[in-house]
């Protein structure tokens, strides 16, 4: 995202990133409390709080490390902004019709939203790529996670008894498929555009 | 080309793998069939995901560990304090209880004297955030509900040394002693906090009491029962336990 320098609160990824427990409690500290009031003011309570803020903490885990997202704007208002749609998409879920919430919790600044619309994107994609992985078969379900476990492929081959070009092209299978499944599912549609 | 023989391609290409004849095959791929461009960014999308995902599933359970623990002493010291931990326990698990709680009837309806480890139930420690900082206050954490109270008291007493006024130190100090017979200690320890303003005042009591109980000092034990006001935590335990001592 740009080349622009990251901003100080880089600092709550790097702390992700790192597992550091005391920029982690920071975070509950400084960012929960707006998390909190927002989900108890629209029908949740502190329980499903913490889920929520557990859950985006991960999501921005998992971009972070796949993707190296860096920060040009602040913590704030983007982990409010993915927390509060989380929220609502839960809230969507269990009552099946659309819940519209009044947004004016916050000032958004297009920074803020522009992060927050990728990490949303991110996670989109990751759940979708996680559903599909999971109708694979047991046969390329292990052998992908052996490959990508033990890095060298040569390891694999001899742990598994074959050749090394046997397993690259077992893998390359395995991966095919799935590409194959994730073009075919009807919300790829939405994403791919974006990819 | 063959399904096959393009998912291998790909797998090249992502693994930074290509030969030159290998790459001059793909880029002659990609530029005449637009849906295998398409393709092969899904391809690189999910080599990427995947790797991403089994390279980091440890670290990511770790964090997810680290995060529900200070989640739940964030969630537990700033707001509502939840009174204390409700065990779910399956069905069977109450008939089980009930059974034991008939035999200890019996039991003590034969017996004579109550003791000690029929009143004292040792309160779980939470260190809250604490320990997420300090070494000390999260192994003792550990140690202490793992019922190693020798090591408890020995980091007790290091964490003492720096905040000797912490009260919530003092008095789980006082159980990791009393719990390893070490009464005189014990006594000490419970007296200056039952003697103080803390929140641990009359738990320091109750302790004190039970502590006079292990002794066999049955007389001691229950004046210091008498002393614990209605509105304490263990008011009750200390009523049932003053009938059996009459």
């Amino acid at each position: 995202m740009g080349n622009s320098k990251p901003h100080a609160d880089q600092k709550y990824i790097e702390a992700l990133l790192r597992n550091d427990s005391k920029v982690l409690a920071e975070i509950y500290e400084r960012f929960a409390p707006k998390v909190v009031g927002y989900i108890k003011k629209n029908s949740g309570d502190e329980s499903r709080a913490q889920d929520i803020i557990q859950e985006t903490l991960i999501t921005i885990y998992r971009q972070a490390t796949e993707k190296k997202l860096q920060l040009t704007c602040p913590f704030d208002a983007y982990f409010f902004l993915l927390c509060k749609r989380k929220w609502i998409n839960e809230l969507n879920k269990s009552s099946n019709k659309e819940v519209t919430i009044n947004e004016g919790v916050v000032s958004i600044d297009d920074e803020s939203a522009r992060f927050a619309e990728e990490t949303e994107l991110y996670a989109a994609k990751h759940e979708l790529f996680e559903e599909m992985f999971d109708q694979l078969g047991k046969a390329c379900k292990e052998l992908l996670k052996t490959t990508f476990t033990i890095k060298s492929l040569e390891e694999v081959a001899q742990k598994l008894g074959q050749s090394y070009g046997y397993v690259r092209k077992k893998k390359s299978l395995c991966i095919g498929q799935l590409t194959q499944l994730v073009q075919s599912a009807p919300r790829f549609n939405h994403l791919k555009n974006l990819l | 080309m063959t399904p096959e023989e393009k998912y291998e391609l790909f797998e090249k290409y992502c693994r930074q793998d290509l030969s030159v004849e290998d790459k001059a095959t793909l880029d002659q791929i990609l530029t005449e069939d637009e849906a295998a461009n398409q393709e092969l960014k899904v391809y690189q999308e999910l080599w990427s995901h995947l790797d991403s995902n089994f390279t980091t599933e440890k670290q990511q359970q770790e964090l997810k560990d680290n995060l529900k623990q200070i989640g739940d002493s964030y969630f537990n010291t700033t707001t509502t304090p939840k009174k204390s931990k409700v065990i779910q326990m399956p069905k069977w698990a109450y008939a089980v209880a009930a059974s034991v709680v008939l035999f200890f009837g019996v039991y003590f309806f034969n017996q004579g004297n109550p003791t000690y480890d029929d009143f004292a139930t040792i309160p779980e420690l939470s260190m809250g955030e604490r320990s997420n900082s300090n070494e000390d206050a999260k192994n003792v954490e550990k140690v202490f509900n793992a019922g190693d109270y020798k090591a408890a008291e020995n980091y007790f007493s290091s964490l003492l040394t720096e905040d000797p006024d912490n009260t919530q130190y003092q008095f789980y100090y006082g159980i990791a002693l009393l719990e390893q017979n070490k009464y005189a200690n014990a006594t000490t320890v419970f007296e200056s906090l039952y003697k103080g303003n803390s929140v641990y005042r009359y738990r320091a009591l109750w302790f004190e009491a039970l502590n006079e109980l292990k002794q066999e000092k049955y007389e001691s034990c229950a004046g210091l029962l008498k002393k614990i006001p209605e509105d304490a935590e263990d008011y009750q335990q200390a009523q049932k336990l003053l009938k059996k001592l009459d």
